[in-house]
């Protein structure tokens, strides 16, 4: 599904203290299809932004396009029910949202909502748990006995089964053991791939946004300070800098080289290991005392 | 917390009225509370208005959010009104509405009911509108320090007092974020028959007794960890201080009531 904000602003708590304007003006695209990263400092409002995506919050101002869904500030939207099952959202922290007696009622809970029937419930419960690295042994235990990595990949697989179109995710793999969190991030990239999602991703790695994203946007204090695919953006050191961000560690590797020994490297999307021969190669050819 | 409701909602300031010291703002509403069944003129409730409006305009919180916030007791106040206006039956009749007959009275009394009502919940929520928690607790740990004396367990009733204040706010929090996540996996809060209705609170209820038995787990087990123990001798890092303006405000405080005297009928 295509999405597209104009001009959106949210305002939390209007005309009281404690008002707070947490999204200005703030307009971009989404192709359906792209993977898309947003970055920003920690309450630059990408939770905020994240909510308009399938209703939970309706614009102050501006205008909220998904698909054939249209959120505007004075009207409700009447098929929010339709648009949340299109719409799968992995909060931050989704274990806190466990609460069944057992590990395959909960992933089930979400299908069952939106009114899939119990065959097709148990044929995507499979599936998920195989995606998401659970054992099949956990399911008829109950989500509170599991690790915390564990409730993650259970809360993470009652998104997936509900079978939607367009996946967010609000820092998914935050607190993972670090092999954890590289086969999470792969493991939504295949989702991704395979099923022609529109995946949107809230990330604090820049390595991350990186290596999967084919849009990112950055946002600083509410607004949209810069867009762009990955390589446009992180390339611009100093700007992101101003706005507490940094570049990802590989291409911060290759200007230093570049810099120190005058060569030319540009990043391709290469690995480090890649990058220690490409390297090599260049240095081959020069002479140092 | 999207709503405006205001009672036990702290506005930061550093108005006249929340620089006050608590114990004055809090023996204050509590005389308060008494001499508003004082007044029985017109006289000395315009004395007691005046007084409560002055303390609302000093806080310096916006006036038409005090009265948003208040929407929920203005049903009752109204409630209140017209409940007098049926049952009273004093003085002489001054109209009917369709066949009932109104009493001069009942408006009258009706009217002084609801304008000590208003009176009573506008001067409590100047409270917590002005003062933390933390202020309030303390501020009762020190007043009711001489039940001490006949054992009354005073400091472990204040550390509960503000443990359960600290974490209204966590909770409301919490709740808001469940129920956006279990909205987002197709719970409908908000429409369909009661019945379903009352079933979609169980994924908000579950969580939520299972995070705050979490947090209350790990909090009792920090403050061990950091050898915290009861009440005796132990310092305080907020000292209570009564102050010029403290005094100032209760001698004029005893002004009024002496006045309230004169002025009742
Ligand atoms: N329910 C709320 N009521 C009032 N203000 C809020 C609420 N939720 C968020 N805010 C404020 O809006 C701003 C943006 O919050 P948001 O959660 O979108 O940030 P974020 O970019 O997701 O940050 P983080 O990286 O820490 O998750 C913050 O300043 C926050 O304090
Ligand atoms: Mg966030």
């Amino acid at each position: 599904m295509d999405i597209s904000f104009k001009n959106v602003s949210y305002i939390y708590q209007p005309n009281t203290p404690f008002e707070h304007r947490a999204l200005q003006n703030l307009s971009f695209d989404i192709k359906s299809g792209s993977y898309v990263a947003i970055v920003g400092h920690t309450g630059s409002g990408k939770s905020t932004l994240l909510q308009h995506l399938n209703g939970l919050l309706r614009p102050t101002d501006g205008q909220v396009q998904i698909g054939n869904f249209t959120l505007s500030p004075d009207e409700k939207l009447k098929n929010v029910m339709d648009l949340r099952k299109k719409v799968g959202v992995v909060f931050q922290y989704p274990e806190h949202q466990l609460f069944e007696e057992t590990v395959a009622k909960d992933i089930g809970f979400g299908p069952k909502n939106f009114g899939e029937a119990e065959q097709e419930i148990n044929k995507r419960l499979y599936e998920v748990i195989e995606a998401v690295q659970l054992p099949e042994s956990l399911l008829e235990r109950s989500p509170f006995d599991l690790s915390g990595g564990q409730m993650r990949r259970v809360a993470i697989a009652g998104v997936l089964a509900m079978a939607p179109e367009v996946l967010v995710l609000d820092e998914p793999t935050a607190g993972l053991d670090p092999r954890g969190q590289k086969d999470m991030m792969d493991m939504f990239y295949q989702l991704h791939k395979q099923k022609g999602l529109t995946t949107i991703l809230v990330t604090h790695s820049m390595e991350d946004a990186l290596r999967y994203a084919d849009h990112v946007i950055i946002l600083n204090k509410g607004t949209k300070y810069m867009e762009g695919t990955p390589l446009d953006v992180f390339t611009r050191k100093q700007e992101l800098n101003e706005v507490q961000l940094d570049i990802p560690e590989i291409i911060e590797f290759l200007n230093k080289v570049e810099k120190r020994f005058a060569i030319n490297l540009s990043y391709q999307g290469q690995s480090l290991a890649e990058v220690a021969q490409q390297v090599v190669e260049k240095l081959k050819g020069k002479n140092y005392e | 917390m999207s709503n405006s409701f205001i009672i036990g909602q702290y506005v930061p300031g550093d108005s006249f009225i929340h620089r006050l010291d608590p114990r004055t703002k809090i023996a204050i509403i509590f005389t308060f509370v008494i001499v508003v069944f004082l007044a029985n003129s017109v006289a000395s409730y315009g004395l007691l208005t005046a007084f409560s409006i002055g303390s609302a305009l000093l806080t310096r919180i916006k006036l038409s959010y005090i009265a948003k916030g208040l929407t929920p007791v203005w049903f009752l106040i109204v409630f209140t009104f017209i409940l007098h206006l049926i049952v009273t039956k004093d003085g002489e009749v001054l109209f009917q509405i369709a066949s009932y007959p109104i009493y001069s009275g009942a408006i009258i009394q009706g009217a002084a009911i609801s304008l000590r009502f208003f009176l009573l919940i506008l001067v409590t929520s100047l409270l917590t509108l002005t003062t933390t928690p933390i202020e309030i607790t303390d501020a009762i740990e020190t007043l009711l320090g001489p039940l001490k004396k006949i054992k009354f367990p005073v400091h472990e009733l204040a550390l509960m007092m503000s443990i359960s204040l600290r974490f209204i706010p966590t909770l409301m929090q919490e709740t808001e974020k469940i129920s956006k996540a279990q909205a987002s996996r197709g719970v409908d809060f908000k429409t369909g028959p009661i019945r379903d209705r009352v079933q979609a609170v169980v994924p908000l209820l579950v969580p939520l007794f299972v995070s705050a038995f979490k947090r209350a787990e790990e909090l009792a087990m920090a403050m061990e960890a950091r050898g915290y123990q009861g009440g005796e001798g132990r310092t305080k890092l907020r000292e209570l201080k009564i102050e010029g303006r403290d005094l100032f405000v209760i001698s004029l405080f005893l002004l009024i009531i002496i006045g309230l005297v004169m002025t009742r009928a």
